[in-house]
């Protein structure tokens, strides 16, 4: 009894956080919600949901193909599960796929656009005929339900049972279709797949390790279901099984090891690189599996059979996440690690599928009933006499009532959870732009550069011929916040001598830290294009006498104490020189947010060359007031095309 | 403490509230859901309608229950409105919500709502004072009954203090951190308590009605050898 309760408020709770999350994924779109991007469109909800969820769900055409086509009839216990199984992975990998579509709606297009020469295409309409002769295949066992005593259905039912074998045919043929054609989407990028698992025969690899798989998945769900539902599981037979699988498997080892030997790609693996280390570990767990399966005395012992499963299906699964995630090659700043939304998406579609087998199991027979039970197993949940549930602190309730209240308790407490952990920008559905800045490179330079900006001997060259240096040593910032390779030259010191020496520091340095003389620009304007908070309440807290200093700022008790309505930093701050100053404006409404670093270069530099030009037209040319004079690399007309970034941001 | 204040205002208060309104929904859910099945399995089907409507709007706003006990009625209806008009009409309350969701609604004045912060102190004290003194209350009283009362106060008297920092003998901070905390906390209890009659009070007189009618004229049995023919019992 309480591992049912426990597995199923668990499942429960995933339920719940899934429900918020579909929510927040179809109302705000994927930018918003997922990690995915240009370089990485197809991310966890292809490689789990689809690529890994479809190999999960083989095992229903191979249990199939074994009971129905070869005439194995021994294994027949089986194929009820594995075709519910197989079943519910198609219509998770549906679900899942729904998730993934920019436009949900258009899921159906490929019914009528039929794009003949897309590998695509042929997965699309082979998924949906697969579901549904997958739905087929499993109705009988729901219309042998009572609810469905009525002639009419009794009618279907004989008449879908004469279908079995065509039916199963199929299912064979379709799974046969896709199960390699998800291989063979990777055959257009064989220069992004790493040649470790690349092979022109992929289509071949998939087909063959997702039959493997296919074994594996029966073997643990019917282990899971005797443990769950206290069946005693038929170890004989699952251990004929386990030796099919490791043959097959063995068959996949090989076949992609002699693949990359005949073409001369196994060298890769003694590169040492990351990707190599990925590669014999993802082949060791399929290969420890095989040997482990060897063993008859393993074969037949539920913990054996257990690990040698999962190893498999790690091996396998992972197999899938290398070649369309993990070692997918995507430029260098361009990384992708799915983001939570991602994550507890595919969680909750699994355990939504997992309550819908336990809930069918529960309900229907899926289960041979002249299996034996060890113990009498848990009896319909309304039979059930009253019971006092500690979770819900009620007494004396129906079974039926406490499930209903325990279970919603705990899909409502993941679903509240999932509102927290929604961060503004979901909520908001903006993009989170953030983009911290990088100090300055500073080159002290004569002749020779000295540092790996490959561009800094042109642009110390150009430099130099523009001010006619007369030393030889010269020390210069390279201003390139985002390092992004667009950097302004930017000589300190020249400027220094040229606005007036010491003295004139406070023109450009405004608002310093306390106590500090040479602030970098991007102590406070910490991000390229948004607004940073450089306002410390507690520290004006504490100076200010605590509670007896709210009033100083927050000047009405009343109101609610945000940054608006209280009085601005230059209302106390007036100590600071004002005429010098380049930067003078929006000194009212200052409230402690400092604009975006491009935002406050683009201020104070432009500002003062504007100046220049208008007060000196005899020594400075219009240019000095133009973007290409400082942003040298691009050309003047590249800049003007950058257009300006806004500087409000949410804080 | 900065960074729990911020925590306490952002995912903390998004969990406790998103916990609050689900969680009422689920009762109503559940109750509506029992009802039904009730209802169902009822042996007698026929239920005065009209007594449990009007039963439920004398609950609901128990004017006509002055009568009985008026210092307690009274006391207690004064509580309920100052606990509700307080925290949703409250100006400052009003912003953040504009702030966060775009909706304004019009608000009580600052003068108000510290009369009203300060009458829902005194008479949630009050009543709690009346649950401990009278014998019969204090017998049918759980844990919850004595703790909520206090509980319902600390963020009415810590929003008093935070409106009126110079009379706060402890750190601003400190105080707002323990209004929020205590908020979320109310909220999260909500619907695990009896809190959840804010939600479930409205069906609560059909709830107990349609418990007589399970048996056939079991009900009207009860009633008549309580005397109470023909009224909702």
């Amino acid at each position: 009894m309480t591992r049912e309760k426990v597995l199923k408020s668990v499942l429960w709770f995933f339920t719940g956080i899934l429900a918020t999350v579909t929510v927040a994924r179809f109302l705000k779109g994927l930018g918003a919600t997922t990690a995915l991007n240009d370089a990485t469109p197809w991310g966890l909800w292809i490689a789990f949901d689809v690529m890994s969820g479809v190999a999960l769900a083989a095992g229903g055409f191979m249990v199939a193909a074994t009971v129905y086509i070869f005439g194995r009839k021994e294994y027949t216990p089986f194929a009820r599960p594995a075709i519910l199984t197989a079943f519910l992975g198609y219509a998770a990998v549906s679900v899942g796929l729904l998730y993934d579509l920019g436009i949900p709606l258009h899921v159906w297009h490929p019914i009528i656009y039929q794009q003949y020469h897309s590998v695509l295409f042929e997965v699309g309409i082979c998924v949906m005929l697969y579901l549904t002769v997958l739905f087929l295949e499993f109705c009988p066992v729901i219309l042998e339900h009572s609810c469905f005593r009525h002639p009419l259905f009794r009618k279907v039912h004989e008449l879908l049972k004469s279908f079995a074998i065509p039916l199963v045919v199929a299912g064979i043929v379709l799974s046969t279709l896709h199960q390699s054609s998800l291989g063979s989407l990777f055959l257009i990028t064989p220069y992004r797949v790493y040649p470790l698992w690349y092979s022109p025969i992929i289509w071949i690899l998939f087909l063959i390790s997702a039959a493997g798989l296919g074994l594996t998945v029966v073997i643990t769900e019917s282990l899971f279901s005797s443990w769950f539902f206290r069946h005693k599981s038929n170890l004989r037979l699952l251990s004929h099984l386990a030796r099919a699988a490791s043959v097959i498997l063995f068959f996949y080892l090989a076949l992609r090891l002699a693949d990359l030997a005949a073409r001369g790609q196994l060298g890769w693996v003694l590169t040492g690189s990351w990707q190599a280390l990925v590669f014999v570990l993802e082949l060791s767990l399929v290969a420890l599996a095989v040997i482990l399966f060897q063993s008859s005395r393993i074969r037949t012992s539920s913990v054996g059979l257990s690990i040698g499963a999962l190893l498999s299906i790690a091996g396998v699964i992972g197999y899938r996440f290398n070649v369309s995630i993990v070692t997918f090659s995507r430029p260098e700043n361009m990384s992708y690690f799915p983001s939570w939304i991602e994550i507890v998406v595919t969680l909750g579609i699994m355990a939504g599928a997992l309550l819908v087998f336990i809930f069918f199991v529960e309900h229907l027979a899926v289960f041979p009933s002249e299996s034996e039970v060890d113990e009498p197993a848990f009896a319909h949940p309304s039979a059930s006499l009253a019971v006092n549930d500690p979770l819900t602190m009620r007494l004396l309730l129906p079974e039926s009532i406490a499930a209903v209240r325990r279970y919603s308790l705990a899909a409502l407490i993941g679903a509240a959870l999932a509102v927290s952990l929604l961060s503004e920008n979901v909520r908001s559905g903006a993009f989170d732009l953030k983009e911290p800045v990088s100090p300055p490179l500073q080159v002290t330079g004569s002749s020779e550069p000295s540092t790996g900006v490959s561009s800094i001997t042109r642009l110390l060259a150009v430099f130099r011929e523009r001010q006619r240096y007369e030393s030889d040593s010269v020390r210069l910032f390279l201003i390139d916040g985002n390092r992004n390779g667009r950097l302004v030259v930017f000589d300190h010191d020249a400027h220094a001598v040229r606005l007036g020496g010491q003295a004139a520091c406070a023109t450009c340095h405004h608002e310093n830290l306390p106590f500090r003389e040479n602030t970098s620009c991007r102590e406070c304007h910490r991000d390229m294009y948004s607004q940073t908070d450089i306002f410390r309440h507690p520290d004006h807290v504490q100076k200010l006498n605590g509670n007896q200093g709210c009033v100083r700022c927050h000047t009405e008790p009343g109101m609610i104490k945000t940054r608006d309505t209280s009085l601005s930093c230059g209302t106390c701050h007036t100590r600071r020189p004002e005429a010098s100053r380049i930067i003078q404006s929006n000194e009212e409404g200052l409230k402690g947010l400092a604009p975006g670093y491009m935002d406050a270069m683009h201020n104070l530099c432009t500002r003062c060359h504007r100046m220049m030009v208008e007060e000196s037209p005899a020594d400075y040319e219009r240019a000095f007031a133009e973007c290409a004079h400082c942003h040298e690399e691009q050309g003047s007309s590249y800049v003007h095309d950058l257009g300006p970034y806004s500087a409000e941001g949410k804080l | 403490m900065e960074s729990l204040l911020h925590f306490a205002r952002g995912p903390g208060f998004l969990f406790a509230f998103a916990f609050m309104v689900l969680g009422l929904l689920r009762h109503l859910f559940l109750m509506i859901w029992q009802i039904a099945r009730t209802y169902i399995r009822a042996g007698d089907k026929s239920l005065p309608y009209s007594a449990i409507a009007i039963s439920s709007l004398e609950w609901m706003f128990p004017i006509r229950k002055l009568r009985d006990q008026p210092v307690f009625s009274l006391t207690s209806i004064i509580f309920h409105l100052a606990v509700i008009i307080v925290p949703v009409f409250l100006l400052g309350h009003i912003e953040l919500w504009q702030r966060g969701i775009g909706l304004a609604w019009p608000g009580i004045s600052n003068s108000l709502a510290d009369v009203l912060t300060v009458v829902a102190i005194v008479t949630g004290l009050a009543l709690l004072l009346q649950r401990i003194t009278a014998r019969a209350t204090r017998s049918l009283s759980r844990f919850q009954d004595y703790a909520l009362p206090l509980l319902i106060t600390i963020p009415f008297a810590t929003g008093y203090l935070m409106m009126h920092p110079a009379i706060n003998p402890f750190p601003y901070t400190l105080t707002f951190l323990t209004h929020l905390v205590s908020a979320n906390l109310l909220f999260i209890l909500v619907p695990l308590t009896k809190l959840s009659h804010m939600a479930l009070l409205p069906g609560s007189q059909l709830v107990s009605e349609l418990g007589w009618h399970w048996p056939r004229d079991a009900g009207s049995r009860v009633a008549a050898s309580l005397g109470k023919e023909g009224a909702p019992v």
